[in-house]
């Protein structure tokens, strides 16, 4: 069922949100034990959240399509007396005396909060194998991951927990576990969703966004979260591009489909089933337009040393806690320390330039599809692919057609596509401020 | 090429010499890449991340 579907339901009374949460909380119970989807179980806020929902609704209050409907938030969320973790034993016992900006419009939107799912620590990688909560393991085959890193929350969709979660995007954090565990997840444009109240990561390349299990019902919780915060400095008042709601067809969408890096280094069940969807959005009357993508390999590199910086800048009163971080967290927050701040600029002067570049894109195409990821979910414990002789690091691997999508500030969704075996993610990529226009062409895909 | 060894001895002296050693061929690999595509840049070519001058928006 899609939150379009529950919302229907809950206003002619079929169901009643104490129903819709105690049926979440009984999967949540039941899954809890395979997948370590949660770090955090809010039964209490929960059952307390559903009866205001339907008080609400008795009394004829309709605070739009979220009311009554159960979600999750990614650990790092801030939720005032509800420990938020970060997925870190650094914030272990973190009781947040505040709510973050998106968890206050959840509220006002009337939406009921399951739990605070697990994530990466510190958000600082894709694989999700969490040394201090445990591994988040994938829906659709528990010795894999299910990407990073907001794991819990692609989980907690995929295996329907609930019928949404959030989640946060540095490096393809929110589009990798909607790939691999085969859901939709949105990074929004930058500046579109407050982080204020999110722990950051990288300051300059955070983004915040739901995971859901259709197009639509992203659409529907953007529309509750998006909005201009002065809390945020990076927020924007820049509304999404309108587009109509009911009627969209991709009849003349032109997609650019890259020519070069995002075809290099694909697994072929990936490069099939992207081929595919271009197939059928032509024969749905979309423009396939053949496009040179300006150096994604350039912009993923000043990416990873803008992110170094950013991150061990923001971490450095914990230095003296090395046995209390993963070693994987720990090899780049030494990485980070080590860099020049020259190179920090450098790397956001060359972001700049990119960004220049790829505006030009935008004359000759709406949106870019490419994969989400090169390779299906790895095997828990995996940390290399392996490409004919070459092999490839895990998260370069996984972060490589993502990245560079976090250093221009664009919107992007992860939708999945048909598959045999593992779920496979496209990737579609949109203009500044096409959010809704991104979801428009992902659902017009079946999404 | 930096000599990363040195470099945490002087700055990171409390990163010990085994972390240092693991992470020495990733900053390797990602300087080899960085350090040619500074080239690109021209004095004209200004940071992503610019100061808005503009008043605090309270709101």
């Amino acid at each position: 069922m899609t939150i379009e579907q529950a919302a229907r339901q809950l206003r002619v009374r079929e169901v009643s949100a104490a129903e819709l949460a105690r049926e979440s909380l009984r999967k949540i119970h039941a899954e809890q034990p395979r997948l370590n989807v949660f770090i955090t179980i809010t039964e209490e806020v929960a059952l307390d959240q559903a009866r205001r929902a339907d008080d609400d609704f008795a009394r004829g209050i309709d605070r739009g399509p979220l009311q009554g409907i159960p979600y999750a938030l990614k650990d790092l969320f801030d939720t005032r007396g509800i420990r938020t973790t970060g997925g870190t034993k650094i914030f272990a016992d973190r009781l947040p005396d505040r709510d973050c900006a998106v968890y206050e419009r959840l509220q006002a939107a009337g939406a009921v909060l399951m739990g605070k799912t697990g994530l990466h620590e510190l958000a600082y990688g894709v694989t999700n194998s969490n040394p201090h909560f445990g591994a988040v393991r994938n829906p659709h085959d528990t010795a894999r991951i299910p990407g990073g890193s907001s794991g819990g929350s692609g989980a907690a969709v995929a295996a329907e927990l609930v019928f949404f979660a959030l989640g946060s995007d540095t490096g393809g954090s929110i589009r990798i576990p909607a790939a691999y565990c085969g859901c939709v997840g949105l990074k929004p444009t930058f500046g579109r969703v407050s982080r204020f109240g999110a722990m950051p990561l990288g300051c300059s390349l955070d983004h915040v966004g739901p995971m859901t299990r259709t197009a639509g019902d992203a659409g529907l919780v953007m529309d509750a979260i998006a909005g201009y915060d002065p809390r945020d400095d990076s927020s924007s008042r820049e509304p999404s591009r309108a587009v109509a709601k009911e009627g969209f067809s991709l009849k003349g969408v032109r997609i650019g489909v890259p020519e070069n890096f995002y075809n290099e280094r694909i697994v072929p069940e990936v490069a099939e089933a992207v081929a595919g969807a271009l197939q059928r959005v032509e024969a749905a009357g979309a423009h396939l337009v053949p496009i040179h993508v300006p150096d994604p390999e350039a912009i993923n590199v000043a990416g990873r040393v803008i992110l170094l910086a950013e991150v061990s800048a923001l971490m450095e009163p914990y230095a003296g806690r090395r046995g209390d971080f993963g070693g994987d967290v720990q090899a780049l927050l030494d990485q980070g320390r080590l860099l020049a701040a020259t190179d920090y600029v450098n790397a956001q002067r060359l972001r700049r330039k990119m960004q220049r570049e790829w505006y030009r894109l935008w004359e000759h195409v709406d949106v870019i599809f490419t994969p989400t990821a090169p390779v299906f979910a790895p095997l828990i414990g995996k940390t290399e692919v392996q490409w004919g002789e070459q092999v490839e690091d895990v998260r370069l691997a996984t972060t490589r057609l993502v990245r560079a999508i976090n250093v221009l500030g664009l919107p992007a969704a992860s939708i999945p596509l048909p598959s045999w075996s593992l779920p496979i993610g496209l990737q579609i990529i949109g203009q500044p401020f096409d959010d809704d226009f991104v979801l428009a062409v992902a659902a017009s895909c079946g999404c | 090429m930096t000599d990363w060894k040195a470099l945490a001895a002087a700055r990171c002296p409390d990163i010990p010499a085994d972390a240092v050693a693991r992470i020495t061929p990733g900053l390797e690999a990602l300087e080899a890449a960085f350090r040619p595509l500074t080239e690109r840049l021209t004095a004209e070519d200004e940071s992503a991340v610019v100061l808005a001058n503009v008043q605090e928006r309270g709101e």
